[in-house]
């Protein structure tokens, strides 16, 4: 799709427009699924586990169903539906047992909020305690619990993932690539270090929220707010049995998505709650506090990797082991552990390689998608260790990854070779080293130093990362022309916040020569009425559906000109046209106006030609493949987002506490489709990742209670988090198969913030730290050498302890003297 | 809704005094509401009758006078502390800890009473209160008494206040008027949060006094120091007063260490 334009030739691909949808959300006009309420509508509530892993012995519902106005009420024991993306291990309502704290374990509907409230009291279960198995490396062990018995026998997606039966591992993928064992034979120097994540919560504004209505005859029409809704129709459809043509899924207006609307959540429960009430609409929209346990979060990882290094600095060979918890329900985790499995490396060219990440189960609230699916966790890792590994060897840290970047002509884990055409991390690093002088304090800084007694540092940290989906991945546009000569796009791909909406449009009114304000997007996506779009997720969207309105907007203007063609008189070859008409080209006074053919044109004597004018294009992602299952050899990105991020960083060497001075980020975009929304997207995932490289993370007691589920302890950056300086660059080299050369930046801001503060503070305390997120106390401990904080799983209220040493081993470096 | 409860407004004081008096079944007075309506929300608290203070003339009064101090009425709100020219001038250190309590918005509503009478460790209001010397009015339909700040406050959340009683203003006498005095807060994130610890060092009438909040059971005060206490001194009269426990904000040794390193940096600042 990448047409070598001049950009001098661009009407509105690579200028800044307002976002189309901006003016709706701030006035508060544009409806979300929060805000609806439907005639006869009822409201749900759910009971939920207070423990991490119990055998339900009786659920009595006799006092809830007694109460007036409750019209449904559900428990496991009502539902044999079994759901998961890839693996199908959840009952819709726990049956039997419980396996997470929040879990839901029975569900009421009725007239009021404060009616279901006090059903879902009302309604008691006996539970027989049972002990969780809460730390995922406790459950890697041989007697571990075991969290889902039965995993042999659930049914599962073979062509991706390996679940081993009879453990807690839900997954395990392989990659393996050259001879690791001869590679770090040859090596002057093996560096080992482990490196953590807790998991922590996506925050969207709008809490999770679906209307369901189970009406006559099985159609089913369900307004969500999630970024998928042809997922969840193709979902439900398989859990119910149903065709896809008697379930329809709308999606308005969405607060906020970044992945933990992705897949399906809340609608099969509240399909269930309207079937029961006689096909009542049911309404169901979590809290704040539901969204922390019984809504997915984040998977922790703790991450372990093995790096042989040559007396020049290049890497011959990385060990690299990773261990997801994936928490009770396997989700999306697995494919976490997959799409993070092929690109563990970062962007780095490793000759000897070797994967295992496991997708480890245990007795806490689930991991799913979340923006960056895997990288920005084990990107921790990947860029404190490069760091760490270049302190160790003696040589300078960007130098390090200088060395060991991908270019040209490099071959990935799984085999790819890179080219001119595939991004450049080496231009995105050095554009942050110099935007942040690099290497060096300057004067002012200096003096600063002297002044406040503080340490200036300054990091740096590389990311990469692709879309994370299947190799059939598809999605189409419809461009309809109505008869004033504006258009109506129709796109499967919702709008989340990212952008899209705008984008796209700018991309149609770019192809098409139309003005921006006659085009339009449908915001509300409906399964009845929009092309398919596989998922709003893994920054796939401005690639694959530009790429479709393109193709659209080309069927359209064939279509135009093959009209005009006969009204002009004129071959097709002959035409031109611009945002009016249509005219031949050596006699422009000859022409049609768009208005007059847009929805068929009449002649002067009333007989008529043509018709509406609809321009279509599909697109799907060419030249995947699955990964090969013992080698991960395969060819799993559509397109790779390289990136960089440089911070300044001040650091109170007494107490640990500092601030983010300066950030600098930069992304190989190919071509910047419109420049503030790129630094919108920039700056709203830098902080995202901030706050997670800053405080964020879900800490639990030694029963599996999770300590933090509200904003009072999980806290989130707000703006006065915002570093003092921020610069947002963007490297072009295009994307040969990108609508106008440009590539995905959806995910990418949020990545490798964290190891570039981490590198940072090392560089102005020299702090080893190893562990996220990055809190005053955590710096003032590894100043000092003190035990890290065993954060995530603690005994409480007083003092923390650790949960097992053993699991949480730290090998010590082997430098080995050539 | 939520919860389903009675709701009076007076609009006389001894009306809300009588009211407290003869009413039966669990009620709960109402000022900003940022706890209040938090823990009927969250399902902690489920009162009968919520009545609300705000209404009387006065209620949220702040009234400056050179001979008797600083009077708070029982509804002044956080951003009132704040906005208060007198106060600006008078007494510093309250506008300090004012201006470290939660958002903005928060403290339109928050009250100083509230932020005392909801007796938690980490109150923001407290430290300043403490070093400056005030007293509590409390008042029944019958009764009238003055409760200094250091004999208030008897464990997490508790307080001296017997259940019909009400705060009805705070006092800060004119003898720690213009005290110079500096409040520090140790946070999660830059925005509103709460305190993981706080400590602020007052200089009144040439003595050093130092105190601490989210370090014990409640917020707590050194007995008065010289100005020129040494560090090592200072810090010995603050370990004395403070007990910090680990939780999920912070260990008890690192809370240890910021109080000390805090106050020793406050104790500089103050005195420059």
């Amino acid at each position: 799709m990448y047409e070598n334009n001049d950009p001098k030739t661009l009407t509105y691909v690579g200028k800044s427009a307002l976002r189309k949808d901006v003016g709706d959300k701030l006035t508060g006009k544009a409806m979300y699924v929060s805000d609806m309420k439907l005639p006869g509508m009822l409201y749900a509530q759910v009971k939920k586990s207070p423990h991490a892993r119990a055998r339900i012995v009786h659920i009595d519902t006799a006092k809830a169903e007694a109460l007036p106005g409750v019209r449904a009420v559900l428990t496991g024991d009502d539902l044999s539906y079994r759901i998961g993306l890839y693996i199908v291990d959840k009952n819709i309502l726990a049956k039997g047992e419980v396996r997470h704290y929040g879990e839901a374990v029975a569900a009421v509907a009725a007239t009021s909020l404060e009616i279901a409230r006090k059903a879902v009291d009302l309604i008691e279960v006996e539970y027989e305690v049972m002990q969780p198995v809460l730390n995922h490396m406790d459950a890697m062990k041989e007697d571990a619990v075991l969290v889902h018995p039965d995993l042999g026998s659930y049914e599962y997606l073979e062509s991706s993932f390996t679940p081993v039966p009879n453990t807690n591992i839900a997954n395990w993928t392989k990659l393996r690539k050259g001879d690791v064992e001869k590679g770090f034979k040859e090596s002057a120097y093996i560096v080992e270090r482990e490196y953590d994540n807790p998991s922590v919560q996506h925050v969207p504004m709008e809490t999770h929220v679906a209307i369901v209505q189970w009406g006559p005859r099985d159609t089913v029409t369900i307004w969500t707010s999630a970024q998928s809704p042809f997922t969840v129709r193709n979902l439900f459809c398989h859990t119910f049995s149903l065709p896809l043509g008697k379930v329809r899924v709308i999606v308005p207006a969405v607060g906020g998505g970044f992945g933990g609307k992705a897949g399906i959540h809340l609608e099969p429960l509240v399909a269930c709650l309207s079937r029961k009430a006689g096909g009542l609409p049911v309404k169901f929209q979590a809290t704040r506090e539901e969204e922390f346990s019984l809504l997915p979060c984040r998977s922790a990882l703790t991450y372990r990797i093995k790096t042989g290094v040559s007396l020049e600095g290049k890497i011959l060979a990385q060990k690299m082991e990773m261990f997801w918890d994936a928490g009770a329900y396997a989700d999306y985790a697995v494919n976490v552990t997959r799409a993070s499995g092929y690109s563990a490396s970062g962007p780095y060219e490793i000759p000897n390689a070797w994967v295992d990440a496991y997708t480890v189960y245990t007795n806490k609230p689930y991991g799913t998608a979340y923006r960056g699916f895997g990288h920005v966790e084990f990107h921790w890792g990947v860029e404190r260790h490069m760091d760490l590994i270049a302190k160790i060897i003696g040589i300078d840290p960007l130098e390090f990854r200088k060395k060991n970047a991908l270019r040209p002509g490099s071959i990935t884990l799984t085999g790819e070779k890179i080219t001119a055409h595939t991004g450049n991390v080496i231009a995105c690093m050095d554009a942050v080293a110099k935007s942040i002088k690099y290497g060096k304090l300057t004067a002012a800084e200096k003096r600063r130093e002297a002044e406040t007694g503080k340490k200036i540092g300054k990091g740096i940290a590389l990311l990469q990362k692709a879309p994370a989906m299947p190799s059939n991945t598809a999605t189409a546009a419809v461009i309809k022309m109505n008869s004033d000569a504006s258009v109506t796009v129709n796109i499967g791909l919702t709008e989340i916040g990212q952008g899209s909406t705008t984008a796209l449009a700018q991309i149609v009114a770019e192809r098409l020569g139309f003005d921006l304000d006659k085009v339009y997007v449908k915001l509300e996506k409906d399964t009845e009425s929009d092309p398919y779009d596989w998922q709003t997720v893994a920054s796939k969207g401005l690639l694959m559906s530009g790429n479709a309105c393109i193709l659209a907007c080309e069927d359209m203007l064939r279509k135009g000109y093959a009209v005009a063609s006969h009204i002009l008189k004129a071959g097709v070859e002959d035409l031109a046209h611009d945002g009016e008409r249509i005219y031949v080209k050596h006699d422009e006074e000859n022409s049609i106006s768009w208005q007059k053919i847009a929805v068929g044109y009449a002649y002067p004597d009333g007989e008529s030609i043509g018709g509406p004018l609809i321009g279509v294009g599909s697109y799907i992602a060419q030249g995947l493949s699955n990964l090969d299952k013992q080698t991960g050899q395969g060819k799993p990105a559509l397109d790779w987002t390289f990136g960089a991020h440089g911070i300044i960083c001040e650091v109170d060497p007494v107490t640990g506490e500092y601030a983010v001075r300066k950030i600098a980020s930069a992304f190989d975009v190919g071509k910047v489709v419109n420049p503030s929304l790129l630094r919108g997207q920039i700056v709203g995932g830098m902080l995202q990742g901030l706050g997670t490289a800053v405080c964020e993370g879900y800490i639990y007691d030694e029963a599996g209670h999770l300590l933090n589920p509200s904003f009072t302890d999980n806290k989130i950056p707000t703006s006065r988090d915002l570093p003092m300086e921020i610069e947002t660059i963007a490297v072009e080299s295009s994307q040969i198969d990108g609508p106008y050369g440009a590539r995905g930046v959806a995910e990418h801001p949020m990545i490798s913030v964290a190891p570039a503060l981490g590198n940072a503070i090392q560089s102005a305390v020299d702090a080893d730290l190893l562990h996220m997120p990055i809190r005053a106390e955590d710096v003032w401990r590894a100043m000092h050498n003190h035990h890290p904080i065993d954060n995530w799983i603690t005994k409480t209220p007083t003092g923390s302890c650790r949960s097992d040493p053993a699991a949480r081993r730290h090998t010590p470096d082997a430098a080995i003297s050539p | 809704m939520i919860h389903q409860f009675s709701y009076m407004a007076p609009t006389e004081l001894d009306d809300l005094l009588a009211l407290l008096d003869t009413t039966k079944g669990g009620f709960k007075l109402l000022a900003g509401g940022t706890d209040l309506l938090v823990n009927i929300r969250n399902g902690l608290l489920k009162p009968d009758l919520v009545i609300d203070v705000k209404r009387i003339a006065g209620a949220g009064a702040i009234t400056y006078d050179v001979e008797k101090g600083l009077q708070l009425g029982w509804a002044t709100t956080i951003n009132d502390i704040i906005s208060s020219t007198e106060i600006a001038k008078h007494y510093p250190l309250l506008q300090a800890c004012a201006c470290d309590l939660a958002s903005y918005q928060v403290r339109n509503r928050a009250t100083v009473v509230g932020n005392i009478v909801n007796a938690s460790p980490c109150s923001d209001m407290a430290p300043a209160l403490l070093c400056l010397d005030a007293s509590i009015l409390v008042a029944t339909a019958t009764t009238r008494k003055t409760i200094p700040i250091q004999k208030f406050f008897t464990g997490v959340k508790q307080t001296v206040l017997q259940p019909r009683e009400m705060v009805v203003g705070i006092t800060i006498p004119s003898h720690t008027k213009d005290s110079k005095g500096v409040y520090r807060k140790l946070k999660r994130i830059q925005g509103h949060d709460l305190g993981i610890v706080g400590v602020a060092v007052a200089m009144v009438e040439g003595r050093l006094r130092i105190a601490v909040s989210s370090a014990a059971p409640t917020p707590v005060i050194t007995d008065d120091l010289p100005l020129d206490v040494s560090a090592p001194d200072a810090l010995y009269a603050v370990e004395r007063i403070i007990n910090p426990i680990s939780d999920i904000r912070c260990t008890k040794e690192y809370r240890r260490f910021m109080v000390s390193e805090f106050t020793k940096r406050l104790i500089q600042e103050v005195r420059a």
